[in-house]
């Protein structure tokens, strides 16, 4: 049973963490607190959706919050104008943005390293332009009011729906990692054009990649509609792109859940200290290149050093 | 189409062409010889702006001191971040340099947003004119400003075009962007070209903040529009190319005209995207080509 | 540039100088180490040979003394003066010129350009005009085809235009790696030609090369490399005839 668990990718010291995180979430009253653990498990889970994309085929998609904002208007739309409930709108939210993920990959294929970030950035401003533009659907910049994700939600239950949607995802960009897909995306993301040579069809991979982080990111984006209430082009903003960004290259690029991390590290530090809200911006700035200058392995590979020293490997001096 | 029309069109789309050169040809000087894809570039454009700005009305200087004393801030600023930012990078980061160096300058954009943020408030720094006249160009009335910007950014393309086709430090420049171990070789000191290129990349940029300031007041997110539009140009001449660069944003400057003239504001920004991604498509390299082949990789 | 009149004889032995010494050197890429315990010294007005077969550590010798690659251990010093991890472009401003394999050529500039930048270093602008008349007189055809972009060259065209380029920095000694690679058979006679004549004139030379028999023909002395060490040295005529060398370089039984 725990070797079943653990080839799921949950190890003790993730459990342990999301018990943490389940136990805060029944026994949190505090309704700005309960705010603070949606707001940073939601950033956390687009920094691991990002990262399944930056630290494995090592392509930065830097239209990532039109995508996350695309899942989001089409969650609203569904909520807005059908019956179904939200979870056909989330399903939505992801399938729709997940073809846009394909699609942005094939526009991707020709390309290689900046370039493939910078058509990322040019579909994402494409998509933010199509949302103000296209005033007839979405309302342009007045945005679409959006209906909870059932009657009377609470935060606490918005928080168990983010784990429960956070768990899942998870073990599935886990177990997607530790397949020979894993490997494959891995081997891409050294060199496009040699990992044919290893047998790796590159195509089919890279696709298959930013499908599946597309379709994440809507999956989320659509629960952020829910949860804000109000979905404008501005959640598409590349300041958002940026913030997530930060998270999983602070978080340690590869490690999928290092974002998780950062993201429960930084947001509430920023946000409780109030006079430390104004540099908020400022200092997801400095962070990151900081990290990037001088310690790219990012928290992650800070938890690895220190793991091995607490913990030494048997056979290892 | 009446022929006025058109001449209207022509005209505002070369006067904004003028200035896209301006930006564009820093940033292609920046990636051409650093390697570096300046995501902060607008922000410098921003700085200059304010420089101009404080310079011009709470200093009460003339407006063409208040503009160079606007290029030189910028340049300093551009020393000061390849010094303190760059350099280190350069030093530390060997394989993923271009990664790296983009997201370092996203994170710099982010933090000059915020810190104009904090200093100067969210107001819109702006003036009427510099110099309170109109000029008549074919029939159709311009304002002054908007016509000596024009001036400034030639004149200032003309400069830099000089610079570095016929000095010794403009070669070596060129040299670097080409092959850095022969620069070495042949007594370069590349990190002093890096900081320069950089500097003279930021002056450009800061030149157009200072001058449009009419008509782009300061604020601290007024950088995105020149930053995309300079990536715009960039793009579709070729990264790091140039004389690509200058021609190129000519042809966005027209491009944007015309079809603003056509869709109206926000699909106009759909179709210059559109044309972006078609271009990228198929002509990833640009127009014009780009000489730098190590983009190609991470 | 340091060249002397025709009739000046060569620097006698009492005058001799130690341009370059280089002591106990190791070197390598990373983990991988490739150079041990090198040593070797290029006097004033001498043309030093460093031969060896392919992968024997002869370019990383030579990348090494130009501060291309960080030396693990030994000295390097010219001129007196200890050059040892310097950058290259201060080696390079010193009077140590290197001219790689690859040429690292400027390809999307004119071959003028090229040899101006060539003088980079040098504030004398009238001194690089007369420097660049005599690359001229030494290599016409790259007079002849100064507005052409150096991309565009033949190989021994970008040969000597690197070898120009090289002289326009004023050396005092020239390290050459492997000038004939890639050049037709009546190519490679021009360069070493040109080399030859370099020397006449007074250049300072040190020349890494495959081609050992003509290479020991024209050099004063040389050193042989086998899997990075200095397996022999010594002038270069006793070396035509030493017979390890025969048999392995050149095939003579």
């Amino acid at each position: 049973m725990v070797r079943k668990i653990s080839s799921l990718g949950l190890s003790l010291q993730f459990l342990a963490c999301l018990a943490a995180l389940v136990l805060a979430s029944i026994f949190v009253r505090n309704e700005y607190a309960l705010r603070l653990l949606v707001i940073s498990l939601y950033f956390g889970c687009q920094a691991m959706t990002f990262d399944f994309t930056g630290g494995y085929i090592n392509a930065v998609n830097f239209g990532f919050a039109a995508f996350a904002g695309l899942g989001a208007y089409a969650a609203a739309l569904v909520a807005i104008h059908t019956g179904l409930g939200a979870w056909a709108g989330l399903l939505v939210g992801a399938l729709v943005t997940g073809f846009v993920g394909f699609f942005t990959g094939i526009l991707t294929l020709p390309l290689r390293g900046i370039y493939v970030s910078l058509m990322s950035w040019f579909v994402g401003m494409t998509l933010m332009a199509l949302a103000t533009a296209m005033e007839a659907v979405t309302r342009g910049a007045r945005g679409l009011i959006v209906p909870p994700i059932f009657k009377d939600a609470t935060t606490t239950a918005y928080l168990y729906i983010l784990i429960s949607m956070f768990l899942v995802v998870y073990i599935i960009l886990n177990l997607i990692i530790r397949s020979p897909i894993g490997l494959a995306f891995r081997a891409i993301g050294q060199n496009y054009d040699t990992a044919q040579a290893s047998g790796v069809n590159p195509t089919r991979y890279k696709l298959l990649n930013f499908t599946i982080s597309s379709a994440c990111a809507g999956l989320f984006g659509g629960f952020y509609a829910h949860y804000v209430g109000i979905v404008t082009p501005v959640v598409m903003n590349m300041g958002y792109t940026l913030e997530i960004m930060a998270l999983s290259f602070i978080g340690g690029s590869g490690s999928l859940v290092g974002g998780v991390f950062a993201a429960f590290l930084l947001i509430p530090m920023f946000d409780s200290l109030k006079s430390l809200m104004e540099y908020r911006l400022i200092l997801y700035g400095m962070l990151l290149i900081l990290v990037m200058i001088f310690y790219p392995a990012g928290l992650a590979g800070l938890y690895q050093k220190v793991s091995r020293k607490i913990f030494p490997k048997k056979g290892k001096s | 189409m009446d022929p006025e029309t058109a001449a209207n069109l022509l005209l505002t789309g070369m006067l904004r062409g003028g200035l896209y050169v301006l930006m564009a040809v820093g940033l292609a000087l920046v990636f051409g010889v650093m390697n570096i894809c300046h995501f902060a570039h607008g922000e410098y454009y921003v700085l200059g702006a304010y420089a101009a700005y404080f310079a011009f009305v709470t200093y009460s200087l003339n407006p063409i001191v208040s503009i160079i004393v606007a290029a030189l801030f910028s340049f300093m600023a551009g020393v000061l971040t390849d010094k303190l930012l760059f350099y280190p990078l350069r030093k530390r980061s060997k394989g993923d340099w271009i990664i790296n160096a983009f997201l370092l300058t996203a994170g710099l954009s982010v933090v000059l947003q915020n810190v104009f943020r904090l200093a100067f408030g969210m107001r819109y720094r702006g003036i009427t004119a510099y110099w309170d006249a109109a000029i008549k160009i074919l029939g159709i009335t311009v304002s002054a400003d908007r016509v000596i910007a024009f001036f400034i950014a030639l004149l200032a393309i003309a400069a830099m075009w000089i610079f570095l086709q016929k000095t010794n430090t403009g070669r070596a420049i060129r040299g670097v962007s080409q092959d850095e171990q022969g620069a070495l070789l042949v007594g370069i000191n590349l990190d002093s070209i890096h900081t320069l290129t950089f500097a003279l990349g930021s002056m450009l940029a800061g030149l157009g903040g200072a001058s449009l300031l009419s008509l782009s007041p300061a604020y601290p997110f007024g950088g995105n529009k020149p930053l995309i539009a300079s990536w715009f140009v960039v793009t579709i001449a070729g990264l790091g190319n140039v004389q690509g660069a200058i021609i190129g944003g000519f042809i966005v400057g027209l491009f944007e005209s015309f079809s603003y003239y056509f869709l109206g504001q926000g699909w106009q920004e759909v179709a210059s995207l559109s044309l972006l991604i078609l271009l990228l498509l198929f002509k990833p390299t640009g127009l014009f080509g780009t000489q730098i082949k190590s983009v190609w990789e991470r | 540039m340091p060249l002397r009149k025709a009739g000046e004889g060569r620097a006698d032995v009492f005058r001799r100088l130690v341009l370059l010494s280089v002591t106990n050197l190791q070197a390598g890429y990373g983990q991988l180490q490739v150079l041990w315990d090198v040593s070797l010294n290029v006097d004033q007005g001498e043309f030093v040979a460093l031969i060896g077969s392919n992968g024997a550590g002869k370019t990383t010798t030579l990348r090494t003394i130009a501060g291309l690659i960080r030396c693990l251990d030994g000295q390097v010093t010219f001129l007196d003066q200890n050059i040892t991890g310097k950058p290259p472009h201060l080696i390079s401003r010193a009077g140590l010129v290197f001219i790689t394999e690859e040429l690292n050529l400027f390809e999307a500039m004119t071959v003028r350009d090229n040899l101006l930048l060539g003088a980079y270093s040098s504030t004398d602008r009238k001194k690089v005009r007369i420097n660049l008349e005599q690359v001229f007189d030494l290599f016409p055809i790259l007079k002849d085809r100064q507005k052409q972009l150096s991309g565009t060259l033949s190989g021994g065209e970008r040969r000597m235009l690197a070898i120009g380029r090289g002289m326009m920095a004023e050396p005092r000694l020239l390290m050459v790696d492997e000038p004939s690679l890639g050049l037709a058979p009546i190519v490679v006679v021009d360069v070493f030609n040109a080399l030859k004549s370099l020397h006449q004139l007074g250049m300072t030379l040190l020349l890494v090369e495959q081609n050992v028999n003509h290479t020991l023909q024209i050099t004063d002395k040389a050193y042989v490399m086998e899997h990075g060490r200095i397996v022999l040295h010594g002038s270069s005529a006793e070396l035509l005839n030493n017979e390890y060398l025969s048999e392995t370089y050149l095939g003579r039984r």
